[in-house]
């Protein structure tokens, strides 16, 4: 117990309840009421979404800032596989995850097999695949999605969960399964800790890079998917940034940008912050360039606080039994 | 009895771009067999290390047995699933996860299984620290373990594989007396075992308590297997340096004003009444068994451990030091004892890293970085301090761990300090070249430098220090001159309590 609360998954936690209360204070009828929660999660849903995926990446000391137009391409070329292909609900899906993992593959290539810098080969690839979605589109609102589809988006679970909330549990369990209890997930961990010893006992350090991004594509992919489900159509321009946001709640949710620590809970915790902060705001009618720039702050304040923690770590091994 | 062969290489090289840091090497290991494997800084040895645990491809032509069979490759899989088990020179551990993983984690991985088995890890990696009979948690994260007992994990790991060759690249280096002793009766019980034990070590007494055979490699060529039964210090030592070295005494020729002047330093739970002067061109010797609270005394000096009481006096004024760079800029320099895990940008050339902290001082009028002048000063102590190979562009990482020792020192060197601590000053360095330390301290504090060094090395505190303290469980238990002290009074202070403590 008192381990846990020493941990920065604990500290966020703190730290969304401390918002919560406030907002609540600040706006008692509106904020906590179970509409308002189920909004909030709701447009949180494809953000956290997107976060599973880019925490293992994150944990090897790795990023994927590709991921907002990445989503936006699988947004598309799922959209159209609706549209031309088969009105399939689960095939849907499928040709999402498949676009995603493809696009995904492209980004591991260049990071494994070339060893580029990851930001430098994301970089690259984000610019690529924002411009195969405007060549696609043209620019346009793909808004003739498939009825059903739309209508299954506007479903809920037991009469009150958004549907889209599966998703997310999958994937966070999933996410939490393989980062736990497989030697892949353990290799993450590994790398980020120290790539040349995890080569030293036996990891395929090149193989399990690869799998990471293809598997943030996945990830990007089904919340690619969950997003149309959620809006009924795709705007190819709401991608512009939002990596920023990914990256911003996984770091924010406690992994360290220099990767070995972060968790699947922190993440969540780190999207739920982001989210309620945008809302809360957004209640207290705090303006658009002042939620800006507190987002930005709370992102620095949490790189910050990894580097006064290893400071302190180091002060700590220091210990004499003095006569 | 005749001991079974476990391992034999022949026709072993390995060329870099750079060096041929391995030439036709042969090697063979018996079966319980303790076997030395020594030569000087950059002569190979841990490259062959990484060549039988499959993390480096030997050139072509190279021949590898083991217990009989031709083996064709090495990965470090099939490393581990033919016996062998390796402590790297740089433990090769991973700070974020908890013992138990880093212990149980590469014999998990080799067992080819997809899924972890988180209990029965911790059931191995305990089995292993209880076999070490230390007292280490498994569910703490090693990063928040001392580097002593990081070494212990990394040893606790290789005695958790199903190993019959244990290979340790300098794994007393970071030990206290006695955990060494512990590690020496471990190896006589895997010896007892039929395990063989290849142990690397620059520590000559310690080769000679444990080891039956030694090899020998000199410049990455193959000298020669000898049994320790014809072995001696100076055989030894001419066998690796080709020559014969022996400390001389080096006092100091002019010693003036004071500079440092410690009064009643306290910190508690780290030291009590520390008391000293320094003078300008004056050697100053710390010695004391590890553990004895050297190392705090000195980082309170750095900023890096704020004392609770007592006054540090620098150049007749009293100062405050809270952070090193605030010791940096007052003149003094710091080589921190763990020169392998810290201090080195091991993906920047060795250039890069000697001007690291002077890069602010040494710029044009512009404003901008003087590479010219950079370059220069760099190449200055890459003489100094006598680094093979001297090329100033190659990666740090690419250096043997003895020479990245001695890059960390050039750095700090090239700070021109007033005042330099420097804690086990030949740690990691061999025999050969130790003397060549020794000089150039020396000629530094003839240059008007006051140092501080620390040892545990007595040949060393003796042939250098202008005056020596003694530490003993955090106070400063006796004080010689240099010139007149004796290994044996000082070694019964560090060991015996003293009533009237000065
Ligand atoms: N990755 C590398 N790239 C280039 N050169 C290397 C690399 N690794 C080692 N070398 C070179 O190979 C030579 C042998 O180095 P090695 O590390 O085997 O020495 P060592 O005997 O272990 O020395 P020490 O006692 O200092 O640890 C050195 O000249 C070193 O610079
Ligand atoms: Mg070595």
């Amino acid at each position: 117990m008192k381990q846990w609360v020493k941990t920065k998954e604990f500290m966020v936690l703190v730290i969304v309840l401390t918002v919560i209360a406030i907002v609540s204070i600040g706006n008692p009828t509106a904020f906590l009421t179970t509409e308002n929660i189920f909004d909030i999660i709701k447009s949180n849903l494809v953000l956290a979404i997107a976060a599973m995926g880019m925490l293992p990446i994150m944990l090897t000391g790795g990023i994927d800032v590709s991921v907002g137009a990445l989503m936006g391409s699988a947004s598309v070329l799922s959209a159209q596989f609706m549209i031309n292909v088969t009105d399939n609900i689960p095939l849907a899906f499928v040709a999402g995850a498949i676009s995603g993992i493809v696009l995904g593959s492209v980004n591991g290539f260049f990071v494994s097999k070339l060893k580029m810098p990851p930001i430098v080969a994301t970089l690259g690839t984000m610019s690529v695949y924002q411009g195969m979605m405007s060549y696609i589109t043209n620019g346009n609102w793909i808004s003739n999605i498939p009825t059903n589809f739309v209508e299954f988006g506007k479903g809920y679970l037991f009469g009150i969960i958004p549907v889209q909330t599966f998703f997310l549990v999958a994937m966070a369990v999933l996410t939490w399964w393989i980062l736990k209890y497989t030697f892949i997930g353990r290799g993450v961990f590994a790398i980020g800790g120290n790539t040349v010893s995890a080569e030293r006992i036996g990891y395929n350090v090149q193989r399990i890079q690869f799998l990471l991004y293809a598997f943030s594509g996945f990830a990007s992919g089904i919340a690619a998917v969950v997003r149309t489900s959620i809006f009924g159509q795709v705007d190819p321009k709401t991608f512009t940034g939002f990596e920023l946001k990914v990256i911003g709640a996984v770091v924010v949710g406690g992994a360290s940008v220099s990767g070995g620590y972060g968790s699947v809970m922190g993440t969540l915790f780190g999207v739920a912050l982001m989210g309620l902060l945008e809302n809360g705001m957004i209640l207290l009618k705090i303006p658009t360039f002042w939620q800006k720039i507190m987002i930005g702050m709370i992102i620095l304040f949490a790189v910050s606080i990894d580097f006064v923690r290893a400071r302190r770590a180091n002060a700590k091994q220091l210990k004499v039994d003095v006569a | 009895m005749e001991k079974n062969t476990f391992l034999h290489v022949r026709h072993i090289s390995k060329t870099f771009p750079s060096v041929k840091a391995l030439d036709n090497i042969e090697f063979v290991v018996k079966a319980g067999e303790v076997h030395a494997l020594i030569g000087e800084n950059g002569a190979g040895k841990s490259t062959l290390i990484k060549i039988l645990a499959g993390v480096y491809e030997p050139d072509l032509g190279a021949e590898i047995e083991i217990e009989g069979s031709r083996i064709e490759k090495l990965n470090p899989i099939t490393s581990v699933r033919h016996g062998i088990s390796i402590i790297f020179q740089d433990f090769s551990l991973f700070p974020n996860l908890t013992v138990a993983e880093n212990i149980a984690m590469g014999g998990a991985l080799e067992s080819g299984s997809a899924v972890v088995k988180w209990n029965q890890m911790r059931e191995v990696a305990k089995k292993a620290v209880s076999k070490l009979g230390v007292d280490i948690s498994v569910d703490v994260r090693l990063g928040t373990l001392s580097i002593a007992k990081q070494q212990l994990v990394a040893i606790a790991r290789s005695l958790a594989s199903q190993a019959k060759l244990i290979i340790m690249d300098e794994p007393t280096s970071a030990l206290s007396k006695g955990e060494v002793e512990l590690l020496f009766k471990i190896i006589r019980g895997l010896q007892a075992d039929g395990i063989a034990v290849v142990f690397v070590s620059h520590k000559l007494e310690e080769l000679f308590e444990v080891c039956e055979t030694f090899t020998v490699l000199r410049d990455g060529k193959y000298i020669g297997t000898y049994p320790a039964a014809e072995m001696d210090n100076t055989k030894l030592i001419s066998l690796m340096v080709g020559r014969n070295v022996e400390f001389e005494r080096l006092s100091g020729k002019n010693i003036g004003e004071t500079i440092l002047e410690v009064k009643n330093l306290t910190k508690a739970g780290n030291f009590k009444d520390i008391s000293f002067e320094l003078h300008k061109g004056e050697i100053l010797g710390i010695t004391g068994l590890v553990g004895a609270g050297r190392t705090e005394v000195v980082q309170a000096l750095f900023g890096l451990n704020k004392p609770d009481s007592g006054e540090i006096i620098l150049n007749g004024a009293k100062v405050n030091i809270n952070s090193p760079e605030e010791a940096v800029k007052l003149g003094l320099a710091f080589v921190p004892e763990s020169r392998q895990t810290e201090g080195l940008v091991l993906r920047q050339s060795m250039r890069d890293n000697i001007v690291l902290p002077i890069l602010s001082t040494l710029t044009k009028r512009s404003g901008l970085i003087d590479h010219g002048a950079l370059g220069d000063e760099a190449d200055k102590w890459i003489k100094e301090i006598n680094v093979v190979p001297a090329v100033p562009d190659m990666l740090a990482g690419q250096f043997s761990g003895g020479n990245q020792q001695r890059i960390v020192i050039g750095k700090w060197l090239a700070t021109h300090p007033k005042l330099l601590i420097i804690d086990e000053p030949t740690n990691g360095i061999d025999v050969g070249a130790k003397s060549e330390i020794h000089r150039l301290l020396r000629s530094l504090a003839d240059q008007g430098m006051g140092i501080i060094m620390i040892s545990s090395e007595l040949p060393e505190v003796l042939a250098l220090s202008d005056r020596i303290l003694v530490m003993r469980r955090g106070r400063i238990n006796g004080e010689f001159e240099g010139a007149t002290a004796d290994s044996e009074s000082v070694m019964n202070k560090a060991f015996l309590a003293d009533n009237k403590v000065g």
